[in-house]
């Protein structure tokens, strides 16, 4: 047992770092959202140049073979700039969803993600889904024509690769769909964070099924896990990165002839944030690991534990930081009400705090 | 990174369990695992079986008879312990002044004292908190003045809160030893005897009816003058230190682990409203969101340990110490909360004096739930409250 990172991903953490603090502040920020499909595509090609989209895949399927725990360390540094592209759907969703297709199916998928070429999302939830995954209406035909609606694809109007979950002939199945294809249609709009996302409606869209790897489900599942780690490192990088604003900020506003960062009342509330925010990185090393583990209900389990954990964290800190910068933290202007905004939309990511405590106290908590 | 234990840290913890079922008395062990505190005689027993084995000080470097383990095996062997029922080591010695002797007296003194702290000959109490002096513990007023005739120190005044005093052959102490500049700067640190002449110990009763703590007085105590620590007027960093060291051994996780899988096992026996508390999803709840809690203290446990095995030992305590304080609190406090609730109207009886007999109705758990809940008020408090904490992190990491 070591928490501790080895060379590489050092060297990884810094330079992912350091491409986004070159690229990113407030302002760029700003204007890569008022893009055309809300980002701008040269950092996009920029994170395959730099080799993070390879990180996930397999040496088999062209990339690096790397583990969760890199996805953790990107996660984390998107999480602090406040990157607005779709990432995890690349690192965590797509090499996850890919596990139901075949060798050849994979190598190709992954080629074109890795060079960047490839914008992947998901289209899985549906208006009328009972639960997450569950009550599935969007139907495939044996051939794969796609009928149905999405709900919240994130950039689905922006993505080229559109892995769609339906019931087919011999069950619940996974689907790829180029952008562009026939009969789907796309309601694109902003989201509360910043991104995009649409609705998606497929009428006899031709697909691809992904088959010869895991049952769809199985998939689906370890897209879910993954997604959930991806959650949590993102979301400490947005809290260590609120914590300093909110400092910085309190150290320089003055109000009753001193800084209000001076006074104990305040300080207390921001150290009690800290403590949370701590616990949450735990919880992503915990959750990086554990995302992969052999046992499906173990893995499951622990993903419940950290999604609860990051939600019960991420309102102290969030509404800690707003309500320290007072008026201001209310405001458009500052980058405060961004950072909150996000960490708002993940804690309803990949299921909310009780679709994930419903499972720990069904399951009679995490295994002793 | 690797979360998961190696084949041959597996095969530790079997030895140390191995060695703990073969050891630990089953007397000692019943009693801790009804929620008891550990009589002192249990304390010492457990402490010299591990002295003899070569595991009574997992933290102390190998020079100092450590057993030279890794991190996680520290970890494994303490997370064993604590779930297994067998004593705590004896905080005071093992995990606060063995690490100050060890860091800041001279050869000749970790020679003397070492391995009689190891092995529990001398029982060590803490003289740091006064009447006058709590939170802002650099206030402490019991003087130390140094006499040239008899080439000693003459130490007067009282300290408080005394854990285990009545236990102590030794305390280490807080002293002033000069009124000169900040108050921080005047500070020393001495070894006394407890028999000495001028030492006197007075109880003080907890509201759990317990005696754990107490007042000490000092009244013109003679002490040698080897047995000041390091330098004069050097005791605040030794201070220091050595509540980093408390702070790292507050939480207890494998202590919290235990009491949680306790809490489990009666709940799916205890019948309430018709059926086991267990299959109420209000207690469903609370049981999860405790365990989730539990989970991240002790990652956040091990990253610390962790980063600490790793880096450069710079001898300042790491202020991620004060998160796992302030969350180890919270932790035992919560637990200790949730017996009470499980007791329900049962917790009510007093079983200490007159008529305690009459109140022993349920069981040992049922006694211990109240008491322990009044008990436990004392961890956010003691070792730096949850407030002085925060103030730490507030300077230390956010520097405001």
């Amino acid at each position: 047992m070591n928490f501790e990172l080895n060379d590489e991903q050092r060297m990884l953490s810094d330079s992912v770092s350091r491409f986004l603090s070159d690229r990113y502040d407030f302002e760029k920020r700003r204007k890569y959202m008022e893009m055309e499909g809300g980002f701008d595509p040269k950092i996009w090609q920029g994170y395959a140049d730099l080799g993070i989209f390879a990180l996930p895949f397999s040496e088999d399927e062209g990339g690096i073979g790397g583990t969760s725990v890199e996805t953790m360390i990107v996660g984390e540094a998107m999480g602090f700039a406040l990157a607005n592209e779709p990432w995890a759907e690349a690192m965590a969703i797509a090499p996850s969803l890919l596990t139901a297709g075949s060798a050849e199916q994979r190598a190709a998928v992954a080629e074109g993600i890795i060079s960047g070429e490839t914008v992947p999302t998901w289209a899985h939830l549906e208006p009328g889904m009972i639960d997450r995954g569950e009550g599935v209406q969007c139907s495939a035909s044996a051939d794969g024509v796609l009928n149905g609606t999405k709900t919240v694809v994130a950039f689905g109007a922006e993505a080229t690769l559109i892995f769609v979950t339906a019931m087919g002939p011999e069950g619940l199945g996974l689907y790829m769909v180029k952008a562009g294809a026939k009969g789907m249609e796309a309601r694109a709009y902003k989201t509360q964070d910043g991104k995009r996302a649409a609705e998606l409606t497929f009428d006899g869209t031709p697909s691809e099924k992904l088959s010869g790897g895991v049952p769809a489900a199985e998939a689906i599942a370890l897209a879910e896990a993954r997604g959930v780690a991806a959650v949590l490192a993102e979301s400490v990088g947005l809290m260590e990165k609120s914590i300093d604003l909110t400092v910085e900020y309190i150290k320089g506003r003055e109000q009753f002839g001193r800084p209000i960062g001076s006074f104990q009342a305040l300080q207390h509330i921001a150290a009690g944030a800290v403590v949370e925010k701590e616990q949450v990185r735990s919880m992503a090393m915990y959750a990086s690991v554990m995302c992969d583990d052999a046992d499906a209900q173990a893995r499951d389990l622990a993903m419940s534990a950290a999604k609860v954990k990051m939600v019960d964290a991420s309102r102290i800190v969030g509404q800690m930081s707003i309500q320290l910068h007072g008026g201001v933290g209310m405001t458009m202007e500052y980058a405060i009400g961004h950072y909150f905004k996000r960490l708002t939309m993940l804690e309803i990511a990949h299921g909310d705090r009780d679709f994930h405590m419903d499972r720990l106290c069904e399951a009679g908590g995490l295994a002793a | 990174m690797e979360l998961t234990f190696t084949p041959e840290e597996e095969a530790f913890r079997q030895e140390v369990r191995d060695f703990i079922a073969a050891n630990l008395p089953a007397e000692t062990r019943d009693h801790i695992k009804k929620g008891n505190p550990p009589t002192k005689e249990m304390t010492v027993n457990w402490q010299k079986t591990l002295y003899k084995k070569g595991w009574a000080t997992p933290r102390w470097p190998a020079e100092w008879g450590g057993p030279g383990w890794s991190v996680t095996q520290m970890y494994i062997f303490q997370q064993e312990n604590q779930i297994a029922g067998a004593p705590d080591p004896q905080g005071f010695n093992v995990g606060m002044i063995g690490p100050v002797l060890i860091r800041f007296a001279s050869d000749e003194m970790k020679k003397e004292f070492l391995p009689k702290i190891a092995s529990l000959d001398y029982w060590f109490c803490q003289g740091f908190s006064e009447p006058g002096a709590g939170s802002d513990l650099a206030s402490l007023k019991t003087s130390a003045k140094w006499d040239e005739d008899g080439q000693q120190w003459i130490v007067n005044g009282q300290k408080t809160w005394t854990t285990y005093a009545q236990h102590a052959d030794w305390i280490f102490l807080l002293v002033r030893t000069s009124n000169e500049g900040k108050k921080q700067e005047g500070i020393s640190f001495l070894l006394v005897d407890m028999k000495s002449p001028g030492v006197e110990v007075h109880p003080i009763q907890t509201m759990d009816g317990g005696h754990e703590i107490n007042s000490v007085f000092f009244t013109d105590v003679k002490v040698p003058a080897k047995n000041l620590i390091g330098e004069v007027n050097k005791g605040w960093t030794y201070a220091k230190f050595l509540l980093g060291n408390e702070r790292l051994g507050a939480p207890r996780v494998g202590a919290s682990q235990a009491k949680l899988e306790h809490l489990k096992e009666i709940a799916k026996t205890r019948i309430v409203r018709g059926k086991p508390l267990w299959d109420h999803p209000r207690f469903r709840d609370k049981f999860v969101e405790a365990q989730i809690e539990l989970k991240a203290l002790e990652m956040t446990v091990m990253r610390v340990l962790s980063s600490m095995q790793a880096g450069a030992d710079t001898g300042k305590p790491d202020p991620a110490t004060s998160v796992i304080k302030i969350k180890g609190a919270q932790m035992i406090q919560h637990l200790t909360e949730l017996f009470v609730e499980m007791a329900g109207e049962q917790a009510a009886p007093w079983t200490d004096g007159e008529l305690g007999d009459n109140a022993r109705i349920g069981d040992d758990w049922v006694e211990r739930a109240a008491p322990n809940y009044f008990n436990y008020r004392k961890s956010s408090i003691y070792g730096g409250s949850d407030q002085v904490q925060k103030g730490i992190i507030s300077k230390a990491i956010l520097g405001l």
